[in-house]
């Protein structure tokens, strides 16, 4: 094995760094459960300890915390039929049914198998495809980075967005964001009005929490929920033989199109869930069970979702490009240390990145063994007063966002952005093109301006690489097929109310 | 969804306008042959407002919707209490530099338990204060964030 893969696996496995896998899945698991939650609140109620923390423990608990959430959304989609997560939608088409007939802990055992399988299918994807991805983008030139980060940027917006142009006027308002500050080349300081503060620009984590944060504490209050009691009873959860024959086809086909779509910048989770359950619906004998309480229904699209945890952090960590929020903190989370994302990552300190990557199966298999051993207590943890458990999320954004920089000035940010994000939501404008911006944009002028530098204004560099044009023929392949099916969508839409 | 993508397209017209007129008032700073620090916003600017005039011919070319239902009581008390609850979150962050975190922190948690649905006083005193000495003793002594002592200034770490 790898000198640095031996290094990495060491330091995953030290005490302190397991225990901080532990804790981050304990509290996933917690998140993505609760009904109002998701994944990306989870990350800023725990963000504030990453800031004084070492690199690798922070991580490790970010890392438990994106599997265990994953995982989490399932348990309300099973007992509620609430998913906890966007990624466990598909997973309440079987599991509530499963629950309704008395079979909830059996729906709860394979949704945590189907998740491990998952999970540990998309670490082995992460431990031999990163490493030789982060070599080829070792060859990436200035001209190459750039077009890469556009293509990053206009895939998220047509996966992101239910409009297209709503989700390039996300991406472009982060990019106008993103300029705030000392331009990435000159170091002139640009539309800082004299302020001291804005000179090293809009932190994203900041933006981000306001952006994430504020809008749902209002959804929250607007919503009314109390925090149903989960009221069924749970005999074993672990699977029987004959649910772990059942169950080998779809978990492999979720496995598969997780891992796949998770590589993808903006496909995500629930994308990935709906197409595996669609896949096993497909190839199954009995395919009218499905929607009725099957054990494979259940199984492919948990699978799928902890598949996409794996995928999500190759193009991370290869390439430096986020390919939903939970890996753009991710990111943000490693600069903080000093750490920045992509191909030097593993030239430089290759035993940190393989330590992420060990980091990431340990949370896979805390995730088993705490959802196995601990849905009993999980479960009656469902039933949190929401009267406590808001007020500390709103306090701990606060906290989050003053702790950054110890700076009062961040937590007027993190509110303007709440404005901005509560703003986007009345308008039907999705905020995660923006956030992605906010990541992506310092990196796309840099790489731009310095190119046009080295070809002394010459734009035919960027058609001259074959790489960079490669990606920039995807970038318009992708507009062009978002706007198709975004048409298509107008016209059935038009379709359904006139009929 | 017409109305809402008008707002939002003349919105963003008049943003991109004005960040149009302060991109125009950045220092020009450039070599010959290379793009200055106006360069990247100006592309921002021209995006901006094309899309936004792209939404806001198609918002304009939808048929006119049908008047939507007025909004029930219980729908105007949950904006109601979200609005309070924004106005408390801003009331919040105003006073905490002043008085404190804990100070600041314990009657904004009381007001959020309340809106929340809260109504037993002894639950509400006690989570709110509870809530708060634990989430500063854990991130004062625990991970060592200084967080705003304000008026406490002579009595707490």
């Amino acid at each position: 094995m790898n000198p640095d893969a031996l290094i990495g696996l060491a330091q995953a496995s030290g005490f302190l760094v397991l225990a901080s896998t532990g804790i981050g899945v304990f509290v996933g698991l917690l998140v993505g459960m609760i009904p109002g939650m998701t994944i990306s609140t989870g990350i800023i109620v725990v963000l504030p300890a990453t800031f004084v923390l070492p690199a690798d423990i922070s991580i490790a608990l970010l890392l438990g915390l994106y599997v265990g959430g994953m995982t989490g959304g399932s348990f309300s989609a099973v007992l509620l039929n609430i998913p906890g997560t966007p990624s466990a939608s598909a997973t309440a088409l079987d599991g509530f049914p499963m629950a309704a007939r008395g079979e909830a802990g059996r729906a709860l055992g394979i949704a945590i198998t189907a998740s491990f399988i998952g999970g540990l299918f998309s670490f082995l994807c992460l431990f031999f495809i990163a490493p030789l991805l982060a070599d080829v983008a070792l060859e990436f030139r200035t001209e190459d980075m750039f077009s890469l980060v556009f293509f990053g940027l206009t895939i998220i917006c047509s996966f992101a967005a239910g409009s297209l142009i709503k989700g390039l006027l996300s991406a472009a308002l982060g990019l106008a964001l993103v300029t705030i500050g000392q331009d990435p080349v000159m170091g002139t300081q640009r539309f800082t009005f004299g302020q001291a503060n804005l000179m090293a620009g809009v932190h994203f984590l900041t933006a981000m929490i306001g952006l994430f944060a504020i809008p749902q504490l209002v959804d929250n209050l607007m919503s009314n929920q109390t925090g149903r009691q989960a009221q069924a009873k749970l005999t074993s959860v672990l699977p029987r033989l004959s649910d772990l024959k059942a169950i080998r086809m779809p978990v492999f086909i979720g496995s598969m199109t997780g891992a796949f779509l998770g590589m993808l910048p903006g496909a995500g989770g629930p994308i990935a869930a709906f197409i595996s359950y669609d896949g096993s619906r497909k190839v199954s004998k009995n395919p009218e069970r499905f929607g009725q309480g099957c054990a494979e229904g259940v199984a492919a699209p948990e699978s799928a979702n902890n598949a996409v945890t794996g995928g999500a952090l190759i193009p991370m960590m290869t390439l430096g490009i986020p390919g939903d929020p939970v890996t753009a903190i991710l990111i943000g989370a490693l600069m903080i240390h000093g750490l920045a994302p992509g191909p030097l990552l593993f030239m430089e300190r290759g035993d940190f990145a393989y330590g992420v990557i060990f980091s990431f199966f340990w949370a896979n298999i805390f995730n088993f063994i705490i959802a196995i051993l601990g849905l009993r207590v999980l479960v009656k943890l469902l039933a949190t007063p929401r009267a406590l458990l808001m007020p500390t999320i709103a306090v701990l954004c606060v906290i989050g966002s003053y702790a950054l920089r110890n700076n009062f000035f961040d937590v007027y940010v993190m509110l303007f952005f709440g404005f901005v994000g509560l703003a986007m939501r009345w308008l039907d404008m999705p905020v995660v093109p923006m956030l992605l911006a906010l990541v992506l944009g310092g990196q796309l002028e840099e790489h731009l301006r310095v190119a046009l530098i080295a070809s002394k204004g010459d734009v035919s560099i960027f058609f001259e690489s074959p790489i960079s044009f490669t990606f920039l023929c995807l970038s318009v392949l992708s507009i062009v097929w978002s706007l198709k099916s975004n048409r298509n969508k107008i016209a059935s839409h038009a379709k359904e109310s006139n009929p | 969804m017409r109305r809402k993508n008008i707002i939002a397209a003349v919105v963003l017209i008049a943003c991109a306008i004005l960040y149009g007129v302060l991109t125009a008032n950045l220092p020009t700073r450039t070599l010959p042959n290379t793009p200055g620090p106006s360069f990247f916003p100006w592309i921002n600017t021209v995006i901006i407002l094309a899309l936004s005039a792209w939404l806001l011919v198609q918002a304009l070319r939808q048929p006119a919707p049908a008047p939507a239902p007025a909004p029930t009581p219980t729908g105007t008390g949950r904006n109601r209490r979200a609005v309070w609850a924004l106005a408390a979150f801003v009331g919040y962050l105003a006073v905490m530099p002043g008085l404190g975190f804990i100070l600041a922190t314990a009657p904004f948690f009381a007001v959020m338990m309340v809106l929340f649905g809260e109504r037993r006083p002894m639950w509400v005193g006690g989570g709110a204060v509870g809530t708060t000495v634990l989430l500063y003793a854990l991130f004062r002594y625990g991970f060592g964030v200084i967080l705003p002592r304000g008026l406490l200034a002579g009595i707490v770490a």
